[in-house]
């Protein structure tokens, strides 16, 4: 089956939900090629095993519409039957425009799919990832939106031979003006072995530094629930679950989580889970290795004075 | 300025939600979808800002339209719902030809999302209507100023942009940025007096089909049996065992 990834870059790199994407499509010995999105100059973006062209589109413009336009005829004229891209922000815009374009719904968050007999079935996560919902698909283009951290990324050799195009304007692109780039420092949500998560249960922002020294001791990236980040402890991009970031380290510290299906499916494949709650019914103990039935304030404190 | 602003009504979530075929079970009684609430909230300000009229549109089973009413009662001026039995099940792009249908009939300039549903999540709905009416779309808006002007703040990948409102767009909001206004009595009064038209399928042009057949929906929900200590004291000791032990440290 022809295929097209529709990848991003990000940070100057292939995102992780790219090189996932990518790590399966040669796995299953796809047909494929690729095309990435970004807006900055770029590097080791290419590679020898597929070939990759950089659509760059002017980081002052939306311009995510006119990109579609051009995938579109790329599309067409190669014959692909299959489109793959993550479901972070862009994949999301750009497969929906497509699928208005070739009249097919896309399906949103897959989490694995099959081709047999050159027929494609799908498995997307529903009920905040309690269920698996399988479909098949009957279009002639198939459009899908992958969870991140749904394969796994095996080693890809990157160089910098890749063909760059330029995204033009068209009527639908607006400026864009402010544009503010999150400074990342310290271990990576998405590639960290240890991650720390915070919730209500720390009761205040202030609080927060208790995780943030932890997350020093154990080298761990730092997350929280939409809670906290709705109510302005941390950024969005520290998000952890359906609306937010993936993440399956080998450590997942949740502190004061209660555990809501929805912050869950972001971190329920976490190889080792430990909570700590107050609430000995809370839900997250359900999914943990070590539940600790006690006081976040207590307990972190004292984890710090003694690692 | 005219404004639509979806409201999709969904199974009540403190319930658990239920298939049948691959489809939710739709009770005839159903609420707002509570991530709807921040985008009719920014609906709102526009409105007090341009004295905009509001629509919230919608579409549904046929039903006591509970979930309207309660989009209503923030301050929308009307609502025009699709109810028709034959569109349940619907998938994003069907769902997002009715509602550009909707925008059309109340000849919206500017038409407002939630980012992604609570009982669907396919999170696409947004930019495809963009594409079938062919305006703008600004995607993941978390924060609205409205001064002289209306600045938009929305999410990317890297961090978030700032964008002027433009004349005709559609825009999803993310919840989060804006707080929804909760009604008092005299809202929920009002609301009732509100014009509400209710059309079917055939009053308007559909020609979208079903693309994907459902195989099966599989529990995977999974619960393990982890230790499950008390702290009295000691807890963080037990931690660094464990950390040691799975030579996490
Ligand atoms: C469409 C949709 C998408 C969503 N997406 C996400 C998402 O991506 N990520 C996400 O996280 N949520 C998401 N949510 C929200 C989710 O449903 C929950 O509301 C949220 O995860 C709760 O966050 P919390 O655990 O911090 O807060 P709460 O649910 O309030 O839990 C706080 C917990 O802390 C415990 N606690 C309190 N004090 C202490 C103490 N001193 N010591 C120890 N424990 C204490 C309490 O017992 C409680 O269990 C989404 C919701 C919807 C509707
Ligand atoms: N049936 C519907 N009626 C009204 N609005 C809807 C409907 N379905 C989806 N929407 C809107 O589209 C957004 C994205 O939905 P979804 O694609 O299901 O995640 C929702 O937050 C709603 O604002």
């Amino acid at each position: 089956m022809k295929s097209l990834i529709i990848g991003e870059v990000n940070n100057n790199e292939l995102s992780s939900g790219t090189l996932e994407i990518i790590s399966k499509a040669k796995e299953l010995s796809l047909d494929f090629s690729v095309i990435t999105i970004g807006n900055s100059e770029t590097k080791n973006i290419g590679c020898d095993d597929f070939t990759n062209t950089y659509f760059k589109s002017n980081s002052n413009k939306l311009n995510l519409s006119s990109c579609a336009n051009e995938i579109k005829t790329l599309i067409e004229e190669n014959n692909i039957e299959l489109v793959l891209s993550n479901s972070s922000y862009i994949g999301r815009d750009l497969i929906a425009f497509l699928s208005v374009d070739f009249k097919t719904s896309p399906v949103s968050n897959v989490t694995n799919f099959e081709i047999s007999n050159n027929e494609l079935t799908a498995i997307n996560s529903i009920n905040g990832g309690e269920s698996e919902y399988k479909v098949k698909i009957n279009s002639d283009i198939k459009l899908l939106l992958i969870r991140p951290k749904s394969f796994e990324q095996t080693e890809i050799t990157l160089n910098d031979s890749f063909e760059t195009k330029e995204i033009q304007e068209n009527e639908n692109s607006i400026d864009v003006f402010d544009i503010h780039i999150e400074e990342k420092s310290g271990p990576q949500l998405e590639d960290s072995k240890i991650v720390i998560s915070a919730g209500r249960g720390m009761v205040e922002s202030s609080n927060l530094k208790l995780v943030e020294e932890l997350a020093n001791k154990l080298n761990a990236a730092i997350g929280g629930t939409r809670a906290i980040v709705d109510a302005g402890w941390m950024p969005y991009s520290n998000q952890v679950g359906q609306t937010g970031k993936t993440v399956k380290p080998d450590v997942y510290i949740a502190c004061g989580i209660s555990g809501a299906t929805q912050h869950q499916v972001g971190m329920k494949d976490s190889k080792y889970i430990i909570a700590i709650n107050k609430d000995e019914e809370a839900p997250i103990f359900q999914i943990s290795d070590l539940g600790i039935v006690g006081d976040t304030l207590s307990v972190i404190p004292k984890l710090n004075e003694n690692l | 300025m005219k404004i639509a602003v979806c409201a999709k009504q969904i199974p009540d979530p403190a319930n658990p939600i239920e298939y049948s075929n691959g489809n939710v079970v739709r009770p005839d009684e159903q609420v707002l979808d509570d991530t709807d609430r921040y985008g009719i909230e920014v609906a709102l300000q526009l409105k007090e800002k341009y004295d905009a009229e509001v629509t919230v549109i919608s579409m549904t089973k046929v039903g006591t339209e509970k979930g309207v009413q309660q989009a209503l009662q923030m301050g929308p001026d009307k609502a025009l719902i699709l109810e028709d039995e034959s569109l349940v099940g619907s998938n994003s792009l069907m769902t997002s030809n009715v509602l550009s249908e909707l925008a059309k009939k109340v000849d919206a300039d500017i038409i407002i999302f939630g980012t992604e549903s609570t009982d669907g999540y396919s999170g696409v709905v947004p930019q495809q209507v963009s594409r079938i009416l062919n305006v703008p779309c600004i995607s993941y808006v978390k924060n609205i100023e409205i001064d002289e002007s209306v600045t938009l703040t929305r999410q990317t990948i890297e961090g978030s942009e700032k964008i002027n409102l433009p004349e005709k767009c559609v825009i999803s909001v993310t919840a989060s940025g804006v707080e929804p206004r909760y009604p008092n009595f005299k809202d929920i009064m009002a609301a009732k007096n509100k014009p509400v038209e209710i059309i079917t399928k055939n009053d308007i042009e559909f020609d979208t089909e079903q693309n994907m057949n459902f195989v099966e929906i599989k529990d995977i929900s999974t619960s393990k049996q982890g230790e499950k200590i008390t702290d009295e004291g000691e807890a963080h000791q037990i931690i660094i065992d464990k950390l040691k032990e799975i030579k996490a440290i």
